[in-house]
């Protein structure tokens, strides 16, 4: 009993000479630790976005009211360069192909990718081999993919001019006409693309609790009903990224393929907006205009996201989770 | 781009499993004041990190100092191609030379051609200030470059007999009458063919066209499904209006008339214009370039039967195909036309704002630009030995020729046929290399009228021209 009398009196005496240091450095709550810890783990993220993309776009701001020479002259023109992109026939015509290419590319990706998605959630055998193999082309160098493709749809030798004359049919000039020219740069993009929202679909899909398959199975519920009543609306959140995700990279991607496939024509045919502004800035040394035309761009899609998130609620479910 | 694989959405963590119980602190850093101590010292030693990249942004080329750079798209690189070497050796063995006989030295940078002609470096590189000492430059973005302030005068480090063995070849680089880069090639266009395409329709040397008709006649008569009968640059950019204007000009079609007036609306230019647009529509020309713009592939795949073409295929047949059969004819004519070719060809320039312009100078004119025997020996290497090109110097010329540098049939043809009818490519600034290319594009591959496209590209050009402040455009 002496003994452990003497260890309560140690730890008091411990305790009463640690309390006065304590009271010097007072300790921060669980609540701030937890805010520190998120700050610190952010931060890294949160500086990157500031150095490589918040400020670059107020400088991009910023020159879009200068004339810029391309050689360091810099002169204040106000709004002019933004009176020059309102009365600019090409800037809108690229407006409009960009316009075709987002509402043509954005649904269709989304539909192949969900299907993809849905057929390689199936447990077959072999089914890695047929995830990676659908997902390759986005490892591939866009550079690559557009000189593959450009072979391919060759007007004499591409093969698939050979396999419609083989099959009875007239080739077409796939590249080279300003009513396909657009479309095969769509499905080129598609086919990049469809492997890495396959893998998004497919984590949402697989966050679904089994058990709602099963009881809709034990309902005698079929395919299509359980994609419609299950499917569908569990997969809201990852619906809306995919979604928002394709539009912004729709806007402002592309460029690589643009330059491999076509250059912006025929006629400008693939001229799209983000093709035009880099041709402005790099090609012709208009870095004040294409700053202009960048902005009005990023404008665009701010509202167009706005957009999207009050139609689908941010991806969240009605709950509001 | 597309890709954005640094966005994948993360699955939903599983409720409980957050780890909020757990201490804050990582595993083996102090608690209290040590890791505030801990974060200062992060904080700092990033803030003393990222400073110099920060402070080398806003520098300057001449804050820099060292070494002169020579940004090119030939050298120094090793390839396949056995003419790709010789021409990166050429630019390697002359670096070389220059840097064991002068103080100031200089490094080769190379970037492959596509990322020099239609990449962010080099414009960015100027826009920042940070151009290079010495770079290659096209007639195309002479007057930008030009007008920017970068071309270093070269007339000061020339001797006049010097400026008089380049003649018309100077043309287009100078302004009032002073040197602001120096030709190291003369490449004219021609018509290529397939000899044995040619020979197995029974066709002789006496049926080589020399009237638009005839050309067209012929290319309709050699395509089949899977061969063009006629091959035009079918993408737009810089190089197609460059082989566009030798037919604007074969009837007497200019952009601009010498007092710099538009006269681009004109039967001769709309005629240049329906003569591509007929071959498209017609099926003679295609509408992409066969083999995906590959020459030599095209021409031994058996795809193509006449190609508009420049003379530096010469050295690539040589390299990749030796005994394939190909020969070379005069662009025909139109009705009462005179036989005109475009001249290409890049230069050495001097950046006026670099580390050292006066030594970059020195070097360009030491290297193409001087009447020492090594100079113009150089040029006559680089052109009927590295490449296969027409010297721009009579000296370096008629070097080259009595070198047997243009003994061959085709090379002896460009010389003596070719060549003589050439006009220098013109230096139009973007505004109106664009314009005529939407003309060019419109009427060739969407069908668009020709006196309507002709009509709005001078307009174009005619607006622009107003308000030019700048060198002479012509």
């Amino acid at each position: 009993m002496s003994s452990v009398a003497a260890q309560e009196n140690r730890r008091a005496t411990v305790a009463t000479t640690r309390t006065p240091a304590s009271s010097d450095r007072p300790r921060l709550s669980r609540k701030h630790r937890e805010w520190l810890a998120a700050g610190l783990f952010l931060a890294p993220d949160v500086l990157g976005l500031l150095i490589f993309v918040a400020i670059p776009m107020v400088f991009s701001i910023v020159l879009s009211f200068f004339q810029v020479s391309g050689f360091g002259s810099y002169e204040w023109i106000g709004l002019g360069n933004y009176r020059r992109m309102m009365n600019d026939p090409l800037f809108w015509d690229s407006m409009k192909i960009t316009g075709e290419y987002v509402v043509i590319l954005v649904p269709v990706l989304f539909c192949v990718s969900l299907g993809l998605g849905l057929l390689v959630k199936q447990k077959l055998p072999g089914m890695g081999a047929y995830r990676t193999a659908l997902f390759l082309p986005y490892v591939i160098s866009l550079v690559v993919v557009g000189v593959l493709w450009k072979f391919m749809l060759d007007e004499q030798t591409g093969v698939v001019n050979r396999a419609m004359r083989a099959a009875g049919f007239d080739g077409k000039s796939w590249l080279g006409s300003p009513s396909l020219a657009l479309g095969c740069l769509i499905a080129v993009t598609v086919w990049v693309m469809m492997g890495y929202y396959m893998i998004i679909f497919l984590a949402g899909l697989q966050e679904i609790p089994k058990e709602f398959y099963e009881a809709a199975k034990l309902d005698g519920a079929g395919p299509w009903t359980t994609f419609r009543t299950i499917t569908w609306p569990l997969l809201r959140p990852t619906s809306f990224f995919v979604l928002l995700m394709s539009t912004v990279a729709a806007i402002t991607g592309g460029l690589d393929l643009i330059f491999v496939l076509t250059n912006g024509g025929p006629a400008n045919g693939t001229s799209l907006a983000i093709f035009y502004i880099y041709q402005q800035a790099f090609g012709f040394g208009e870095y004040g205009y294409a700053s202009a035309m960048g902005s009005f761009l990023v404008l665009i899609m701010v509202v167009l996201s706005a957009v999207i998130f009050k139609l689908t609620r941010g991806g969240r479910f009605d709950d509001g989770e | 781009m597309l890709q954005h694989g640094n966005d994948a959405e993360r699955p939903p963590r599983a409720h409980g499993t957050s780890g909020r119980d757990s201490n804050t602190s990582g595993p083996g850093l102090p608690s209290g004041t040590s890791r505030r101590r801990f974060l200062t010292a992060v904080a700092g030693a990033g803030a003393a990190a990222a400073s110099p990249a920060l402070l080398t942004g806003c520098g300057t080329a001449q804050a820099k100092g060292g070494n002169l750079q020579f940004w090119n798209f030939y050298g120094p690189q090793r390839s396949p191609d056995p003419a790709i070497n010789a021409q990166s050796k050429w630019f390697v063995d002359m670096v070389a030379k220059w840097n064991a006989t002068h103080k100031t030295q200089i490094d080769l940078v190379y970037l492959p051609q596509p990322t020099y002609l239609n990449g962010f470096k080099l414009p960015s590189a100027f826009a920042t200030g940070e151009g290079p000492d010495i770079f290659l430059l096209s007639p195309g973005d002479f007057l930008r470059y030009y007008n920017g302030g970068v071309l270093a005068d070269l007339t000061p480090h020339m001797e006049k007999e010097a400026i008089d063995d380049f003649g018309s070849a100077l043309d287009s680089r100078r302004v009032d009458g002073k040197v602001y880069a120096l030709p190291m090639e003369i490449e004219p266009l021609a018509m290529f063919y397939a000899q044995d395409v040619w020979e197995k329709a029974g066709l002789s040397e006496a049926d080589i066209p020399t009237t638009w008709d005839q050309m067209l006649d012929i290319g309709d008569k050699l395509r089949t499904k899977t061969r063009a009968g006629l091959v035009f640059e079918t993408q737009p950019g810089y190089y197609q209006n460059f082989t566009w204007y030798p037919w604007m000009w074969q009837g007497g079609g200019d952009v601009l008339d010498h007092q710099g007036k538009v006269i681009f609306d004109s039967r001769a230019t709309r005629q240049a214009l329906a003569l591509w647009q007929d071959a498209v529509r017609h099926g003679i020309a295609p509408r992409t370039v066969p083999a995906a713009g590959d020459v030599i592939g095209g021409f031994k795949g058996g795809n193509v039967a006449l190609w508009q073409q420049g003379i530096w295929n010469v050295s690539s047949f040589k390299a990749f195909a030796p005994k394939y059969r190909y020969g070379v004819f005069r662009l025909p004519v139109p009705p009462g036309g005179k036989y005109v070719t475009t001249l290409g060809g890049w230069s050495f320039c001097a950046n006026a704002q670099g580390r050292n312009p006066e030594a970059a100078a020195e070097f360009c004119v030491w290297a193409l630009g001087s009447m020492k025997d090594d100079s113009i020996d150089r040029m006559v290497d680089w052109c009927v030995g590295a490449k296969s090109d027409v010297a721009p110097r009579a000296t370096a010329l008629e070097r080259g020729a009595a070198k047997g540098g243009y003994d061959s049939e085709i090379m002896k043809k460009f010389k003596d046929d070719i060549f003589p009818g050439g006009r220098a490519e013109p230096r139009y600034p973007p505004v109106v290399y664009k314009a005529i290319s939407d003309a060019v594009q419109g009427t060739m591959l969407a069908g668009r009228g020709v006196a309507g496209e002709a009509e709005r590209a001078a307009q174009s050009i005619a607006a622009y021209t107003k308000s030019y402040k700048g060198a002479s455009l012509v």
